[in-house]
């Protein structure tokens, strides 16, 4: 199948090789600063990511030359980074405004958005995890939870 | 030298370290039996609410974890023909057709059997190698050591099949997160970038739950599954002890077991090739062949016996060497760590209550599979298809959470599992095996202190590295592993061509 995107760099695994290179060389620059025997391991290492991800840049330009077409990595992008989201902003809120707060609205909502309808099985679902979390935990482990930046503690 | 093993076993009989095996299997079936969840997720999830307990508890709940959901796969996979793990695959070929036929519940109770025969079977290979072969690791100094590490990667990386650039990529990115923290020797700063929360390193239990976890929520996010719930109720369950005589598949069980055992033993391999192979060999040899994916209990027996008896046996590496059969067995590692445990040999000679007491755990998760499995309680985790995936899914986020957090109490942490998450998730679609990052970064401090250790004895000269016979036979071996794929590959192609 001839390639369907516009640019042959848009293709994934191309684009995840010229990121490690970018990442790893930018990694390089504070071993300089290290002593030799510290900086061994580590410049090794990054210096084997960029050569390696050179030769997964070459395999890929090759197929795409081929006209071997690359799978995209997800076939429902919206959800999937709906679903990035959603987690990221529970753990922002759970940092800035508390765990139980954040807690109980995350579960409903992120089971809503993706398809789970029924309002009383997620009022269910969220006063049982709720509810189990802060008995075992808080009450029988005496784990603290962030009670939230954004009210000073 | 096996002394050992029976002093660990009254431990094990502890109230509340049995309990814990008991809750593993359970949990590890339900785990299981939910397509798109994994004993590696499982055990990654769980490694962080372990902190707080006794090693044996802990270290219980992960083999039960492990036992309980390579049977736990097949329920999906007899009913629905979706693997609830990788493993379960060579499962779908009869256990499905059987379900259409009204024997769904039959073939749960096959499945059960056969699973708990094989992790017997691997439970004892375990207790049977394990002891010898740490004797041996004994007798290593740095440069063996450094050489066992490389070997351990090589391995994974070569013998997991599919594209070794991705493998060595996954690797060098695993070493390269292994150093980040303070110099072990000389105690200066590397790539922390100020943040004292990094001073002490990347805690691998952050790395396991982003790499192995947030991937599969993002699945169960990502495709609803719809179920019909046909098969799950109609499963025509009768009592096990009534099934049991109707299994006479005794070859088979021995057969699949050896199989599973040495799949397990060998680095980057695992329980879907194990079933595989178990399987093929078992239709080889059936006197009737031709019913053979139309329904043969037999079918299912070879399969779940083979992938059950790669559990345990994948530990024998892992404990003795460092060096895991499979990725769960890489993540197992991370929860030794978590416990202050080091694999390799001293592991046998510092803590043996332990690391015995943990191998009979294994044995009696197996054993505990038939009595939490079998009958009844089939049917009612035959119901847990039904659970909504988007709920499962915000509940594990929940989870992973609580978990990440509770490691030191600091949203540092979570962040950083986000972080590792969502390069897991590229590297899962992209085909970047998983299993190297852990082990590199298990194997990379580990590898970089006993490299620099070396150097030092050989006052800076390289060739203290080679200048041992065991040290030359690892070389060896590593560079065997290297080329021995490829070199069997042109083998391969020339007889075809001829």
């Amino acid at each position: 199948m001839p390639e369907s995107r516009t640019s042959r760099l848009k293709r994934p695994e191309t684009l995840t090789a010229l990121g490690i290179i970018v990442v790893a060389a930018a990694f390089l620059i504070p071993t300089y600063d290290l002593r030799a025997i510290s900086a061994l391991l580590p410049a090794v290492m990054l210096i084997g990511l960029i050569v390696l991800s050179v030769l997964l840049l070459l395999a890929d330009q090759r197929k795409a030359r081929a006209g071997e077409d690359a799978q995209p990595m997800t076939k429902s992008p919206k959800r999937v980074i709906g679903a990035f989201l959603l987690i990221v902003a529970y753990a922002l809120a759970t940092d800035f405004i508390g765990f139980y707060v954040s807690t109980a609205a995350t579960i409903p909502l992120v089971a809503w958005v993706f398809g789970y309808r029924s309002p009383l099985g997620l009022l269910i679902a969220t006063v049982i995890v709720v509810g189990t979390i802060w008995a075992i935990f808080d009450f029988g482990m005496s784990q603290d939870f962030p009670t939230g930046r954004f009210w000073g503690r | 030298m096996y002394s050992d093993l029976l002093h660990a076993l009254p431990n094990v009989f502890a109230l509340t370290n049995f309990a814990a095996v008991v809750i593993g299997v359970i949990a590890g079936i339900v785990v299981g039996a939910m397509p798109g969840l994994s004993a590696t997720m499982a055990i990654s999830v769980l490694v962080p609410f372990t902190f707080g307990l006794e090693p044996l508890v802990a270290l219980g709940l992960m083999a039960g974890i492990y036992n309980g959901a390579m049977y736990g796969g097949a329920i999906p996979a007899v009913l629905l023909r979706i693997p609830g793990t990788p493993a379960a695959v060579a499962t779908t070929f009869d256990g499905y057709p059987m379900a259409q036929k009204g024997q769904g519940g039959f073939a749960l109770q096959v499945a059960v059997v056969s699973s708990s025969i094989g992790g017997i079977a691997s439970a004892f290979a375990l207790m049977l190698l394990a002891p010898p072969l740490s004797k041996v690791t004994l007798l290593f100094g740095p440069s063996e050591v450094f050489w066992v590490a490389v070997f351990g990667l090589a391995s994974i990386i070569f013998l997991l099949g599919g594209n070794p650039v991705k493998g060595l990529i996954s690797a060098c990115f695993g070493v390269f997160v292994s150093v980040i923290g303070s110099d072990p020797i000389y105690g200066n700063d590397r790539f922390t970038f100020g943040q004292l929360e990094m001073l002490d390193g990347i805690n691998i239990v952050i790395l396991l739950v982003g790499l192995y976890a947030l991937p599969p929520v993002i699945d169960l996010l990502e495709t609803p599954l719809k179920t019909d719930g046909v098969n799950s109720s109609n499963l025509g369950t009768e009592p096990i002890w009534k099934a049991l005589p109707r299994m006479k598949y005794w070859k088979t069980w021995i057969r699949g077991s050896l199989i599973g055992i040495w799949i397990g033993i060998l680095p980057g391999a695992g329980g879907s090739m194990a079933a595989f192979m178990s399987y093929n060999e078992a239709r080889r040899t059936s006197k009737h062949p031709e019913t053979w994916g139309e329904g043969e209990p037999e079918g299912v027996a070879a399969a779940e016996v083979a992938n059950n008896a790669d559990t345990a046996s994948a530990l024998i590496p892992a404990l003795t060497l460092g060096i895991p059969g499979t990725a769960v067995a890489a993540v197992m590692l991370g929860g030794l760590l978590v416990h202050g445990l080091q694999p390799g040999p001293m592991l046998f000679r510092d803590n043996p209550d332990i690391v015995f007491g943990f191998m009979w755990q294994f044995l009696f998760g197996a054993i505990l599979l038939v009595l939490l499995g079998g009958s009844l309680a089939t049917n009612s985790f035959a119901r847990l298809l039904n659970l909504p995936r988007p709920l499962l899914g915000s509940v594990i986020i929940v989870l992973m959470l609580i978990g990440v957090y509770s490691i030191h109490g600091r949203m540092f942490d979570v962040y950083l599992m986000l972080g590792f998450g969502a390069i897991g998730w590229v590297m899962d679609r992209l085909k970047f095996p998983l299993p190297p990052v852990v082990l590199g970064l298990i194997l990379g401090g580990f590898a970089e202190e006993n490299l620099r250790l070396a150097l030092r004895i050989g006052r800076g000269d390289p060739m203290i590295l080679f200048q041992n016979t065991t040290s030359l036979i690892l070389v060896a071996l590593t560079i065997a592993v290297v080329v021995g794929p490829t070199l069997k590959k042109r083998f391969i192609d020339g007889r075809k061509e001829v």
